[in-house]
């Protein structure tokens, strides 16, 4: 394959750009030039410009002004003064949209369906200083390119300079979805930490916000029609969400090119319900907790219940209004059928209605998935749904592979399109020991720590034949909160999940050795920005990139 | 299962007290006391050092500020009704017994280790009658006051204990060194990260701050006779500890009861010192740095080089001197056999004085421990300098067993005192993954993460006889900072350092008897946890915040 060959051979000679994820075609040069002091982003060319893509020029300039990251070598630049001081200026970014016709913006072209969203961009940036140029289809294409052309920079004592024009890049996604998981019901995290990881993923052009909102020990969501819940569920008045948080939350995140994807998970996970509503609940903080949960406390939806099962599908249709998304997750993970066994509610609904545990499921997740098709959703489930129960799913429903990237092959010979959420690779709370008390000596259930390395290493499509890799849809990093909260969300979350933000977008297959000093980048520009992303070796190895690899 | 079900019973009503950690001696009522607007505390001492007014400001602050609600379901929200009519407290009265003499908290915290008075006695009664807390040093009264600091809660602005009567008799360390060292060599950290650090160690009885403070990545000290070395050596001109900063630090650990013990790794370690000397070092960034080193960059002081040891004892003595602790680290650990072996410098000074690499890391050590003892400083070492060489080191030399736990018995066996730093207990960087690049798919070399409940098992007397026991100083946690910054230093430290202080500040036994456990210290960890938080130290959750406010309801068992 001759094109190939001749990319393999354009990034052999410029190994150094810092774009994270590295874009799927370009070139670099090695022409210095620098920012004009009057440098600016000329958006005149698209008529009635969005609100929102005004508003990312804006903070494309900010960050070009304000980053001040210097180059990840031993001199910092220094050395490049006089290259840099007699550099050509760039004057202007000339931004333009390839199509004609009426002119969405980022915020709902960011909320499309999954599969239909455009996000390629053509960024050129000119050795000889005329204008760069960033071209796309759509809005949510020209943010994506943005993004690129913010990480091309660095600083020398107030100069903002590249070593490496020209630049010519062509660049899309290799799959549609590619997200961050954040669970706000162990430990609570305040709008303003999700808003900072927004724009941490956005840097890395993460395209969904699965916001694991709700669970056992909490329910932060205040839901027009069931505030009972957060009222009487939420760790405080104080942690809460309310509708107006959420409507923030969701239009900061398109703004930001990300689709907020939220999971409201039933019937477990759902202890907490109890507090307002103890008759939807069975087994509600039974011990031991060990044989009605995998974590405490238990308690569950009672799904063979009617009652219950209007209640969840009304609760389901109330929280998946409050989001823009297509998509909403109904959870479905870690079922516990011995609380169902041991509850004598439930036991009784099942006499009644002669139905087996697993027909009742069916009934119950075929009421809230047609509850959630009511109000033009589709629905999310993990991977148990498909695997373990026999449930009736729309053909359209997206699962979850969590428990083992060894389960993706079964889940895709079942026909439904997935998302890669492996523990085995992207679970980032892993390795940091037991949480559970009384328990000396244990470690986390997915030790060891996933490593980038690891989930940069990781292959969508491995044992998967060529028409199932077509039901790939991406794939994320998780977090559970069990150890985590503001304290610790950003060094436990970045670099990290920087990672298969790449692996997603430009396709798997990266050599770490290559990544790691693009991901130092990453982490030194997310310092800059505020976000506390911890350092990956020490400062003397990401200054001198290979000098720390194992074999050096 | 009846007994069980007593068990559930008795435990549920009875919630602990948030101290950490917990003083060797404890009585605890179930009143609670609030303290009044007008609340003092009152220093009956002749000529009150500063830093010991300091300290009862910053403890008045704490008690203002912290406003710490109580982990239990409601928040404390249930005694609301009962603060109402319940007893106030109008002060605490602190005092020094028998006519002990004012000297300053910084004073009595840098005495030798094993002489330092660290004990103190508090009562909080319950009458309405003021609080009493007296100790022999202003350093034992620095302690109880930050005992007194964790007794209190908040409940809508009013600041209360719910466990009084409180009568602690003479609350006084198991173990004088209790530790937490950080590497501020392949990371940098600003001096304000420092102070954070030193005031968290403060709250739970930490009292030395193990600095190690450069290595081969970096030389961010400034030593004056030596300024070339941080000038060359450092990251960068503003990432450097002024001789002033140093200072600084040093004052501020004092006034917090912590001795400032650093460190200069010799003769490994010393890479960054190459930039300003190359004529020290041998293997400089010699490749492949597997060969030479335990991690890049490769390169350690020529120890054969008779102007090398002068220059090595030199700098020593220049920074010793500025410090004024007793204690100081010459390190001593990973000396790589093989850079010496290829550097025909070293070869050279070898057979032109007819010794072997032992006898020359002898002549080498004994000059740079006598620029110590000149000083009237106690050399510090790890534990290589006593199990894998054949170095005559001064009997009172203070070693560090970090490699394994298994070790302590034999270098005890060799009458040498020690601290406790083993990698399989204590060392915070573990399992995290590695800092070396092209290693898709290692794990960190001290694999798995060392959770609070692991340190908190570690017993410092296993398997030393009783004269091996008395030679344990005490034990510290400690970070290497290959993967640490200040991004993530107080998540990845804290409050996973807190245990190693109770493990040596409470000893074996909990106040009732009861050997030491995790089952009791988590719902007290969780509570030094959110004091934490509350004071601007993002330590990081044990658990799910529902869980912290249920003892108990999170157990393995429950």
């Amino acid at each position: 394959m001759l094109p190939l060959v001749a990319l393999s051979v354009l990034v052999a000679v410029s190994p150094a750009i810092a774009v994270w994820p590295l874009p799927r075609q370009y070139s670099t040069g090695t022409t210095p030039l620098r920012l004009s002091p009057a440098f600016h982003i000329d958006l005149s060319g698209i008529h009635g410009a969005p609100q929102d893509l005004v508003a990312a020029v804006a903070r494309t300039s900010n960050y070009l002004r304000n980053d001040k990251l210097q180059a990840l070598v031993p001199d910092r630049g220094a050395s490049s003064g006089n290259a840099i001081r007699g550099a050509k200026s760039l004057n202007s970014l000339t931004v333009s949209l390839t199509t004609s016709g009426k002119v969405r913006s980022i915020s709902e072209e960011a909320v499309d369906d999954v599969e239909s969203r455009v996000e390629s961009y053509t960024l050129t940036v000119p050795a000889d200083g005329s204008p760069a140029s960033l071209k796309a289809n759509s809005t949510l294409g020209l943010f994506r390119g943005l993004t690129t052309f913010g990480q091309l920079w660095y600083d020398l004592n107030g100069a903002t300079y590249t070593l490496e024009a020209p630049f010519n890049i062509v660049d899309s996604p290799a799959y549609p979805y590619r997200g961050f998981m954040l669970d706000t019901a162990r430990n609570y995290f305040p709008v303003a930490d999700i808003k900072r990881t927004l724009d941490a993923m956005s840097w890395v052009k993460i395209n969904t916000f699965h916001w694991h909102v709700v669970d056992s020990q909490s329910f932060p969501l205040v839901v027009p029609g069931y505030t009972e819940l957060s009222q009487k569920g939420a760790y405080s008045a104080a942690q809460v969400y309310t509708p107006a948080d959420v409507k923030d939350i969701v239009q900061y995140a398109a703004a930001r090119g990300i689709d907020v994807m939220a999971e409201i998970d039933t019937p477990g996970h759902t202890s907490i319900i109890a507090k307002a509503h103890p008759e939807h609940i069975a087994c509600f903080e039974a011990s031991p907790w060990t044989q009605f949960a995998n974590e405490p406390p238990a308690g569950q939806l009672r799904l063979a219940s009617s009652a219950t099962t209007n209640f969840t599908t009304g609760l389901l249709k109330a929280a998946a209004s409050m989001f823009q998304s297509k998509l909403f997750s109904t959870g479905g993970d870690e079922l516990n059928a011995n609380c169902y066994a041991k509850d004598n509610a439930t036991q009784a609904d099942l006499a009644a209605q002669q139905k087996t545990l697993e027909q009742a499921l069916d009934t119950f997740t075929q009421a809230t998935h047609a509850g959630l098709r009511e109000v033009g959703k589709r629905a999310v489930v993990w991977e148990e749904m498909v695997l373990d129960h026999q449930v009736t799913l729309a053909n359209d429903t997206v699962a979850l592979v969590w428990i083992s990237s060894e389960h993706v092959a079964s889940v895709a010979q079942k026909g439904y399109k997935l998302v890669h959420a492996a523990s085995d690779y992207f679970y980032l709370d892993c390795g940091g020991g037991g949480w559970v008390g009384q328990n000396v000596l244990g470690n986390s259930w997915c030790d060891p720590f996933k490593t980038w390395q690891k989930s940069y290493s990781f292959n969508p499509t491995a044992n998967l034949t060529a028409e199932q890799s077509k039901l790939v849809l991406g794939g994320q990093h998780l977090l559970w909160t069990e150890q985590s909260g503001p304290a610790n969300l950003d060094p436990i979350v970045w670099p990290r999940a920087a990672s298969s933000a790449e692996v997603f977008w430009s396709g798997p297959g990266g050599d770490v050795g290559k990544a790691l000093p693009r991901l130092h980048d990453v982490a030194f520009r997310f310092q800059q920005r505020g976000v506390r992303a911890i350092p990956l070796q020490p400062l003397w190895c990401a200054l001198r990139a290979g000098k720390c690899d194992l074999n050096a | 299962m009846l007994p069980l079900l007593l068990i559930s019973i008795a435990i549920a009503p009875c919630s602990v007290l948030g101290l950490w950690p917990i003083p060797r001696n404890l009585q605890t009522g179930t009143t609670l006391v609030k303290l009044p607007s007008t609340f003092d505390i009152k220093v009956d001492v002749n000529n009150p050092p500063q830093d010991l007014l300091d300290a009862v400001g910053r403890t008045k602050s704490y008690l203002q500020t912290d406003k710490l609600q109580r982990l239990a379901v409601g928040r404390g929200a249930n005694d609301s009704a009962a603060l109402g009519t319940a007893p106030t407290l109008p002060s605490l009265c602190i005092s020094l017994l028998n006519s002990a003499p004012p000297r300053p908290i910084a004073v009595e915290a840098v005495l030798p280790i094993g002489t330092r008075s660290e004990g103190y006695s508090l009562t909080v009664p319950s009458d309405g009658s003021s609080a009493v807390l007296t100790a022999s040093s202003t350093l034992g009264l620095f302690r109880g006051l930050t005992t007194f600091g964790q007794l209190w809660y908040d409940n809508s602005g009013t600041t209360y204990t719910y466990q009084a009567p409180v009568k602690i008799v003479n609350d006084s360390p198991a173990f004088p060194y209790r530790g937490f060292m950080l590497d501020t060599a392949r990371n940098f950290f600003p001096v304000s990260d420092i102070k954070r650090t030193l005031d968290a160690m403060s709250w739970v009885k930490l009292n030395t701050f193990h600095w190690h403070v450069v290595d081969s990545q970096s030389f961010p000290l400034d030593i004056p006779a030596f300024p070339e070395l941080a000038s060359k050596g450092a990251y960068s001109s503003s990432e450097i500890y002024s001789a002033a900063n140093v200072k600084d630090i040093v004052s501020y650990a004092g006034a917090r009861g912590i001795d400032v013990l650093m460190e200069i790794d010799t003769p490994g370690h010393t890479t960054a010192i190459a930039a300003s000397h190359p004529e020290h070092i041998a293997c400089n960034q010699a490749s492949p740095w597997s060969s030479f080193a335990n991690e890049p960059p490769a390169g350690q002081l020529r120890l054969a080089s008779a102007a090398t040891a002068s220059f090595t004892a030199q700098l020593i003595s220049s920074i010793a001197q500025t410090l004024p602790s007793t204690l100081f680290s010459t390190g001593g650990d990973e000396l790589n056999i093989n850079c010496y072996v290829r550097d025909p410098q070293t070869q050279a000074d070898l057979s032109k004085s007819g010794r072997t690499l032992e006898q020359a890391l002898n002549t080498f050590t004994q000059s740079t421990h006598k620029a110590l003892t000149d000083l009237g400083k106690t050399p510090v070492v790890w534990e290589e300098m006593v199990l894998e060489h054949a170095v005559t080191l001064p009997q009172n030399t203070v070693v560090m067993v970090w490699i394994s736990s298994q070790h302590a018995a034999a270098v005890t066996a060799k009458n040498f005192r020690i601290v406790h730093g083993p990698s399989d207990y204590f060392y915070l960087d573990c399992g995290t993954g590695e800092s070396i690049g092209s290693d898709p798919f290692a794990n960190s070399w001290c694999d798995p993460f060392k959770t609070w409940q692991k340190a908190y098992t570690f017993d410092p007397l296993a398997n030393l006889s009783t004269a091996q026991q008395s030679l344990v100083l005490g034990g510290q946690q400690l970070l290497w900072t290959e993967q640490s910054s200040p991004e993530n230093l107080d998540s990845i430290v804290w409050p996973r350092a807190a245990t190693s202080a109770e493990v040596f500040w409470t000893g074996a036994t909990l106040p009732d008897g009861t050997a030491r456990n995790v089952d009791a210290a988590l719902p007290r960890l969780h509570d030094i946890r959110y004091r934490m938080v509350r004071r601007g130290v993002r330590a990081i959750a044990l658990q799910p915040h529902f869980c912290a406010l249920r003892p108990g309801v999170c157990d393995l068992h429950a």
